[in-house]
């Protein structure tokens, strides 16, 4: 009877002391929320506001942009004048068509080498395979600065210079380092034991590495393959060297834009950003997964 | 021990330049494997449509490649591309660096891309080192046959040389000052503001300060500043510009500069890169800046600005003419392309054209000023009452240091910027930098250009 009455109070106690610590933590718990809350905000707001103010000087009228102080409310009144004009100017519309298909083409080819080297930098213990590792990253060591005019002068002397296609090999091999460690570590990432399960149940290697491994470390190509997308789109120096009438739109614009008025930086920055913000929506779950896997 | 070290630390860097030439190089043996097998095809007819017309036209005019670092700014290019196209012509706009280097390839590999380039006068002594321009000797005869080019600048564009030029003058521009309608109410007792001298423009500038609510002058830091001291500051406060940088007049100056302009100087200053938006926007009243970064003030609203000659010192008005000159590359494909270029940019009623829409003053004789847009013929004043002072001392850009044209601004700029705005000792500021200086001279070889007097061997900082 007693021992049913100790029963019955301890735990009222017990619930009362309970109740407080849980208050006292569910409080810290929201407090830290909040605070997570309130970091994640200003972070946010430290990356939207340059964009926002971009975005808002970009489409109004020159005039408001030259207005000191600027005003705060954005878009008023709304134009389209200085973007139609950025437009419009010479081109703007070739060098788009260039930057894509050069980014395309050094996305494709640069996906291809790398896949292969990163899957037996992972995978295979071969002699030199550190040295291998580390020399690939060397061609990240020399500047291109140093490298253009050699290497403008191979590209005219082999007959390939001012093409796009050329500008592309280009691109490959400044981003191929990035790309095949990316790679490599992605499928460093699944366990070598997935495959050998596949095989003890009768795979031959190559049926393995298609119905296991490829599905698993698909994300993470793909990721790795719109980086190369990215970093290609972004280059400025190797195009602006080795293009003359064929030039990518960051080697069009970006002389131009150092030394244009304010309405025109605005309209240039908000018009090579959109891209870039296109790429990163459609990404942002696979870029994820590609950083968590190398942290691993 | 150490012998294996080094043998092995050798093979190690061996192994590191292949590795970094090697992947260049790649690609290309792989390419065919997969996607160029359905590039090639449509690579074929492009290749084919962009060279074919060149060729077939090279008697005539042709597609003449045209790289200009002048009218990079989208409205001016645009502007600059509607004259061209009224000759049939194209232009792409670049930055100093990149065209010099796609030159120099172009000497090294004997084919050059580019048919035409328009440049400052000082990013030819690089491209003269290198052998990489064609002598425009006869072109420029060939022109002077029905139009008067200015004498002086042709001299200019012979660098140095007997009868190789490099380069035909194309047009010219300068540096002025602008103030507004309102700011000359508070100029100092007496003074004439076409006139003016250093001290009263540290006095105005003290005066706007105090009495307008705060700093209203204003100087491109972020811009052309350099042209400011090389070109304004040096010659006009001590007669020369490399001679005599360091010398007791030039300590004076900068003394001056630090305790009596620059407290009453818009701090924003350090930002400017073009005067003309900080004098719309009213942050700036009374600025220093080359024309054609001051041309959209005076167009935008010629009832409220005044364009004025620079300030005079000890020495006289020290300023710095802008020459822009046209040259073909020593192995363009289109020489005969670039050759019309030149001449339809020489014509006076082109030059016209580019002062009226663009602020760039004519280098030919017998070109229409009666009919000028109200910023340029503010400007086109101001421009002649500096060069036509009676106390005139033009103060060229640097010449005959090469590539290392950039590091004599530096110098400068390092002078000013830690003595103002740092609030380092002058002498010993102008002795250190002075040094780098005859540094650079020694190491170009450069003799002296005005206005310090010519001399035989490297110019010597005195």
């Amino acid at each position: 009877m007693s021992a049913t009455g100790n029963l019955a109070s301890a735990p009222v106690r017990a619930s009362d002391e309970m109740l407080r610590v849980r208050q006292r933590a569910l409080m810290r718990h929201r407090i830290n929320q909040g605070l997570v809350y309130l970091l994640a905000i200003a972070i946010s707001l430290w990356v939207l506001v340059p964009i926002w103010f971009i975005a808002s000087m970009a489409l109004t009228t020159p005039a408001t942009v030259r207005t000191f102080p600027k005003g705060v409310l954005p878009f008023i009144p709304f134009s389209f004048d200085t973007m139609q004009f950025f437009l419009n100017s010479q081109g703007i519309i070739p060098g788009l068509i260039n930057s894509i298909v050069v980014a395309i083409i050094t996305l494709v080819l640069s996906t291809i080498i790398a896949a292969p080297a990163g899957y037996a930098i992972s995978r295979y213990i071969f002699p030199g395979r550190d040295f291998y590792r580390l020399s690939i990253l060397a061609v990240r060591a020399f500047p291109v600065v140093i490298l253009a005019i050699p290497l403008a002068v191979v590209f005219i002397n082999v007959g390939i210079y001012d093409s796009v296609y050329s500008l592309a090999l280009m691109h490959t091999a400044l981003t191929l380092p990035t790309t095949v460690l990316v790679i490599g570590s992605v499928f460093a990432s699944i366990p070598y034991e997935l495959e050998e399960a596949a095989q003890v149940y009768g795979c031959t290697p190559l049926q393995a590495f298609r119905a296991v491994v490829l599905p698993l470390v698909a994300p993470g190509i793909a990721a790795s393959a719109i980086f190369t997308f990215v970093m290609s789109w972004n280059e400025v120096f190797a195009a602006s060297i080795l293009t003359v009438r064929n030039r990518t739109l960051p080697a069009q614009v970006l002389s131009t834009l150092n030394q244009s008025s304010e309405p025109y930086q605005f309209a240039g920055a908000f018009f090579m950003m959109i891209p870039a913000l296109i790429f990163i929506f459609i990404i942002r779950r696979y870029l994820f997964n590609m950083w968590g896997q190398i942290s691993k | 021990m150490s012998k294996t070290l080094k043998v092995l630390s050798l093979l190690m860097v061996a192994a590191m330049v292949f590795a970094a030439c090697a992947p260049a190089a790649a690609p290309a043996p792989v390419a065919p494997a997969a996607p160029v097998a359905t590039e090639a095809p449509a690579e074929a007819p492009e290749a084919a449509a962009t060279e074919a017309p060149a060729e077939e036209a090279a008697p005539a005019v042709g597609e003449v490649v045209f790289f200009s670092t002048q009218f990079v700014p989208v409205e001016e290019q645009e502007k600059f591309r509607a004259i061209l196209q009224q000759g049939g012509f194209d232009v792409t706009g670049t930055e100093e660096g990149p065209l010099l280097d796609v030159l120099l390839a172009g000497a090294q590999s004997g084919v050059s891309e580019i048919d035409v380039i328009g440049a400052l006068h000082g990013t030819f002594p690089p491209l003269q080192q290198a052998d990489a321009m064609m002598n425009m000797i006869d072109i420029a005869e060939d022109l002077m046959a029905d139009r008067e080019l200015t004498a002086a600048y042709l001299e200019t564009g012979l660098l140095g040389t007997e009868d190789f030029l490099y380069y035909v003058p194309w047009m010219q521009a300068t540096y002025i000052m602008a103030a507004t309608v309102d700011a000359l109410e508070y100029l100092p007792e007496g003074a004439d503001v076409n006139a003016l001298t250093w001290e009263q423009l540290g006095a105005w500038c003290q005066t706007l300060a105090e009495e307008t609510g705060g700093p209203k002058c204003g100087l491109p830091h972020a811009g052309l500043f350099h042209r400011f001291l090389q070109g304004y500051l040096w010659p006009s406060w001590t007669g020369g510009m490399v001679t005599t940088f360091k010398n007791d007049e030039a300590a004076a100056m900068l003394a001056w500069v630090r305790d009596s302009l620059w407290p009453y100087i818009n701090p924003q200053s350090i930002n400017y890169a073009f005067m003309q938006e900080p004098l719309l926007s009213g942050e700036v009243w009374v600025a220093f800046d080359h024309t054609a970064r001051l041309l959209d003030a005076f167009n935008s609203d010629p009832e409220k600005f005044v364009a004025f000659p620079a300030p005079s010192g000890p020495y006289g008005l020290g300023f710095m003419p802008v020459i822009v000159g046209l040259g073909i590359p020593a192995h363009a494909r289109n020489p005969a392309g670039g050759e019309a270029l030149i001449e339809f940019l020489t014509r006076p009623e082109v030059q016209g054209m580019i002062l009226k829409e663009l602020g760039f003053f004519p280098v030919v004789a017998g070109v229409d000023t009666t009919d000028l847009p109200a910023g340029v013929a503010i400007e086109a004043e101001a421009v002649a009452a500096q060069s036509n002072a009676p106390n005139a001392l033009p103060a060229l850009l640097p010449v005959g240091l090469g590539a290392r044209g950039g590091e004599i601004n530096q110098i400068f700029r390092n002078a000013f910027d830690r003595v103002v705005l740092n609030g380092e000792d002058i002498r010993t500021v102008l002795d250190e930098e002075g040094a780098n200086l005859q540094t650079l001279m020694n190491e170009t070889g450069a003799p002296c250009w005005a206005p310090d007097p010519p001399s035989d061997g490297p110019c010597q900082v005195q």
